[in-house]
């Protein structure tokens, strides 16, 4: 009997060292090498060229589509039921239309969006939203490119990436767990949005689904070396910790590309990295409270999460494992209609009521 | 010359591995043999390279006094002396002084005829020490991955080469490495505690105890004692393991692993019978 | 240099009856004895007897108590199901109570009742095994080494899950009971509180961590290298010295010129071993209680290093835009 144990005990352990082994991930050199701070500190970002290179080949900018003449036809007068991009020349109109099939639904085609019998009918959820994130798109490259985006700007390839549905989205968690057994306090699970860690899995509701009220909200540290006034709980510190460690999965970088983490609080000692963190978080608060919640209501019930919230954006769905989306490339150069400032701010409200079906 | 009283009865000729008689004496208290000398040699200019660059550096405080490595743009090449050459020279001199006294540990060995277990452990040490700046350094392809010298710097540095994996905790070397450290003093205060408590028995009963009463008392209280000489043992074993598993965890970061470390654990979460 | 370095037993000498142990007034002892081999190739093949006792049923009691709160807690949380709890048991943790309940007696069981529930048990556990070494000890005659050394662990237990609540007003600050979660807590401590590598109490607690190591490495080594002279015979060599403790006093006075006596190299691991938990402890306790930021509290001090800028000035943007932190 003992030896019968012992012998299982031993082919499991030997079949986990194995499984370890073959299906962890290990890596191995030649390394990059990038220095992100002064000597000795540690501050790196850690890669090995294979995998700088894999992460690089799947993040290629698409070719942008060939330039047209632009006539002086505007959109908004050729088509019926044109709300956002009516000063559009007509041929660039149409350029961008197939640029959008090919960035969004390459499979699906027009008929994604639109009743290819009657173009300007709005029945499909589909293209209400596009409509909608046509205006969020230049609201990005507009309100917040001295912010964050900068001249690369974004296109809608930039987070669909040939998907109608972007890969990396995200829904509220579903209730900790209630009744008379304890509650896990939304933390302590093996979930992926947290890197694998036990951290708390809500922090995306908690800090990237609105504009915060309190701007410190992330903040945990105490500004002072001696306590001055009540500080924060360690279950705070923990929600930070895992936004961090989401930031950096995102970007495909670890904390110290922003951080000098022996005092992860302070801005003098900090990358410049961290000020476009800084006004990122801003932004998607942005985005996620004036144009994805909003759009609940158009999407179909398939579409929302399990509490019924629309799909949100958080840095995973532009960077993609990559500290500059789509490798850094221009892509809004070739879209100059992309960069404009939205005609109107209004919310889905601003467009025709979902007609009957 | 300070010599204890049984002292000179001890101090034959012979033992040496390099120099043969001609290193073979005493200063003082301290045997000297080939490799004393060439420990002198590497930590008094070892020493004199940290004292210089301090002086050339901004600060004479001995919290702050940090001697960096290299820019990581200097790959595995020399660096100038001011920017991380200091740092380059000062790790030689460092694992020369090291092997020196593990090899001057080896002679002390063979003249009083004991095991060589002292040595061996304390190589298992400069294994860590290596394999933090030469073999992780190698593997990363630049000797600016070394950690700085200075007493507050260095733990920058652990604090920023952990965060490079978003959580060091989830390390499963550093996990056993922790687990070999803290087993280890857990086992050093027992076992200590045990030799002062039959050593130092109470006043009321005041004689000496016997590794009789040490057996009694762990069997008593946990049900096994592992005995006088096994205690050393498992101790040593406990220790060089702290050192060998802090050595895997530190390597294993960076060449062979690159993301955050609690990612690691995917395996375990998705091994095919719950995946 | 092929001599036998005695780094396992190679024959084990096994008495005919198994050693039932020194005499003492009330005999508890319970378990017959038997002899392994595994065990043997280390140290003593002699497994058992072992005094039983109220005060050891009672601690193994409470502790188990814990142990299955905790355990079924871990377990509910995965909604009872088996496969789930083995494959995510180290995520899963029963966390102390919010930080709203602050010092509540018994908040709902749910949010951090349990917590308060096990941590109560174990305590009690802990505090009773305290009271068996401390009662084995005296039964035999012994000194008290031994259960003081573990008090000073007991300090870091209850300065972690009992003092420092307490102090701060919340059992929220307590750390949660689980393998990955009390790592988060751990990190999660040491970010709130401006790095924790500041804490002066927390070098010195590291210092003697790796120094209780270094001194195993060397005392288990020194005596295993002079076992052949009998060295492990310790408490003989403390009363009559021997060669064995000549031959390990000198080879560290002429590898490094000083060298500890049989005895006194167990008082130096005594205090190494003693000390990291005690200034662990109160490294813990200071934090949050009179050190807000460790960090701030060593630039305050002239301790932190200071590297020169490498990118331009950065500022914080709250206080760029002129709002409000």
């Amino acid at each position: 009997m003992k030896t019968v144990g012992a012998i299982v005990a031993g082919v499991v352990a030997l079949f986990l060292t194995i499984a370890q082994f073959g299906t962890a991930g290990w890596t191995r050199p030649p390394m990059l090498n990038q220095q992100h701070g002064f000597r000795g500190t540690g501050m790196d970002v850690i890669q090995t060229k294979a995998g700088a290179a894999e992460i690089k080949a799947a993040n290629v900018a698409p070719v942008p589509a060939d330039p047209v003449e632009a006539g002086t036809d505007k959109a908004g007068a050729v088509y019926e039921n044109v709300k956002v991009l009516q000063d559009l020349p007509v041929e660039e109109f149409n350029r961008l239309m197939v640029s959008m099939t090919e960035w969004v639904s390459p499979q699906q085609g027009c008929t994604y969006c639109h009743n290819t019998e009657n173009m300007a009918d709005d029945s499909l959820y589909q293209k209400r939203v596009a409509r909608r994130m046509l205006q969020m798109t230049q609201h990005i490259n507009t309100d917040w490119k001295e912010k964050h985006v900068g001249e690369a700007g974004v296109t809608c390839y930039t987070c669909h990436r040939g998907n109608p549905v972007p890969a990396q989205i995200w829904f509220d968690a579903p209730s900790p767990t209630r009744g008379f057994i304890a509650r896990n306090n939304g933390q302590n699970l093996a979930t992926p949005s947290t890197g694998l860690a036990s951290l708390p899995y809500t922090y995306l509701q908690d800090y990237l689904a609105r504009p915060d009220p309190d701007q410190g909200a992330i903040r945990v540290n105490a500004t002072t070396a001696l306590p001055e006034s009540p500080g924060k709980p360690i279950q705070a510190a923990e929600r930070t910790f895992a936004l961090m460690i989401h930031m950096s999965e995102s970007l495909g970088v670890n904390c110290t590309y922003c951080h000098n983490t022996r005092a992860v609080a302070e801005w003098s000692q900090s990358a410049p990295q961290r000020t476009l963190a800084w006004h990122a978080i801003r932004m998607v608060r942005d985005l996620n409270a004036n144009y994805l919640t909003p759009l609940t209501s158009v999407f179909p019930a398939s579409r929302l999460g399990p509490k019924g919230d629309a799909p949100k954006l958080n840095c995973a769905t532009c960077h993609n494992g990559q500290s500059k989306p789509l490798g850094g490339a221009h892509v809004v150069e070739a879209y100059p209609e992309l960069a404009v400032a939205p005609a109107t701010t209004s919310g889905p409200q601003g467009v025709p009521a979902p007609a009957a079906q | 010359m300070a010599m204890l009283s049984f002292e000179r009865k001890y101090r034959v000729r012979g033992g040496t591995l390099l120099g043969g008689d001609l290193f073979d004496f005493w200063v003082g208290p301290f045997y000297v043999g080939f490799f004393g000398v060439t420990t002198l040699f590497f930590s008094v200019l070892g020493t004199a390279l940290i004292l210089y660059g301090a002086a050339i550096g901004p600060t004479w405080n001995i919290w702050q006094i940090n001697i960096a490595p290299p820019d990581l743009k200097y790959g595995l090449a020399l660096a100038p002396l001011k920017e991380g050459g200091l740092w380059q020279i000062i790790t030689i001199c460092a694992i020369g002084a090291f092997a020196s006294w593990a090899l001057r540990e080896v002679e002390i060995c063979r003249k009083l005829g004991i095991g060589y277990h002292v040595p061996f452990a304390f190589s298992v040490a400069i294994f860590a020490y290596v394999v933090l700046v030469v073999v992780r350094p190698l593997l990363m392809g630049a000797w600016g991955y070394g950690f700085p010298y200075g007493i507050l710097s260095h733990l920058d540095w652990v604090s920023n080469t952990g965060y490079q994996y978003l959580h060091f905790h989830y390390n499963p070397a550093h996990m056993l490495a922790v687990t070999f450290f803290f087993t280890t003093t857990f086992a050093l205060a027992l076992h200590g505690s045990l030799i002062l408590s039959s050593t130092n028995p109470p006043k009321d009963d005041n004689v000496v105890k016997t590794p009789e009463h040490e057996d009694t008392f762990f069997r008593d209280t946990i049900g096994y004692s592992i005995g006088t000489l096994g205690i050393h043992r498992l101790g040593l074993f406990l220790a060089l393991s702290a050192g060998f598993w802090s050595a895997v965890c530190i390597v294993i970061s960076g060449p062979f692993w690159t993301r955050g470390w609690p990612e690691w654990w995917g395996w375990w979460l998705n091994l095919p019978v719950w995946r | 240099m092929a001599y036998y370095q005695n780094i396992f037993t190679q024959v084990q000498v096994r008495p005919r009856v198994p050693e039932h142990g020194i005499p003492v007034a009330v005999d508890a002892r319970v378990g017959r004895p038997f002899n392994s081999y595994l065990f043997g190739l280390i140290g003593n093949g002699q497994v058992g007897p072992i005094y039983g006792g109220y005060l050891g049923a009672l601690s193994l009691a409470c502790g188990l108590i814990a142990f299955e709160i905790i355990g079924l807690n871990m377990w509910a949380s995965v909604n009872w199901d088996p496969v789930q709890f083995v494959r995510q048991l180290p995520w899963l943790a029963l966390e102390p109570p919010l930080p709203k309940y602050g010092l509540k007696v018994l908040p709902p069981l749910n949010e951090g009742g349990w917590w308060l529930i096990a941590g109560f048990f174990l305590t009690a556990s802990i505090l009773l095994w305290w009271l068996r070494l401390y009662r084995r000890a005296r039964a035999l005659g012994l000194g008290t080494h031994v259960p003081w050394a573990f008090a000073s662990a007991i300090w870091l237990y209850l300065v972690l899950g009992f003092i420092r609540p307490l102090m701060m007003g919340s059992w929220s600050e307590a750390v949660p009971f689980g393998i990955l979660p009390h790592l988060d807590w751990t990190a999660a401590f040491s970010l709130r509180y401006g790095n924790l590598f500041y804490n002066p109490f927390h070098m010195l607690s590291i210092v003697f961590l790796y120094g209780s190591t270094l001194l195993f490495a060397m005392h288990g080594g020194t005596i295993l290298a002079c076992s052949r002279y009998g060295a492990e015979r310790e408490i003989d060599q403390i009363v009559d010295r021997g060669t064995a403790t000549e031959r390990a006093a000198l080879f560290w006075r002429w590898t490094m010129g000083f060298n500890a006596t049989m005895e006194s190299v167990h008082r130096w691991a005594w205090w190494f071993a003693v000390l990291t938990t005690l200034t662990g402890g109160i490294g813990i306790l200071l934090t949050g209680t009179v050190v807000d930021n460790w960090y701030l509290w060593a630039v305050k001090h002239g301790v932190a290093p200071a590297y020169p800028e490498v990118f331009g000035p950065i500022h914080d943007p709250l206080k760029a835009t002129g709002a409000t932190p």
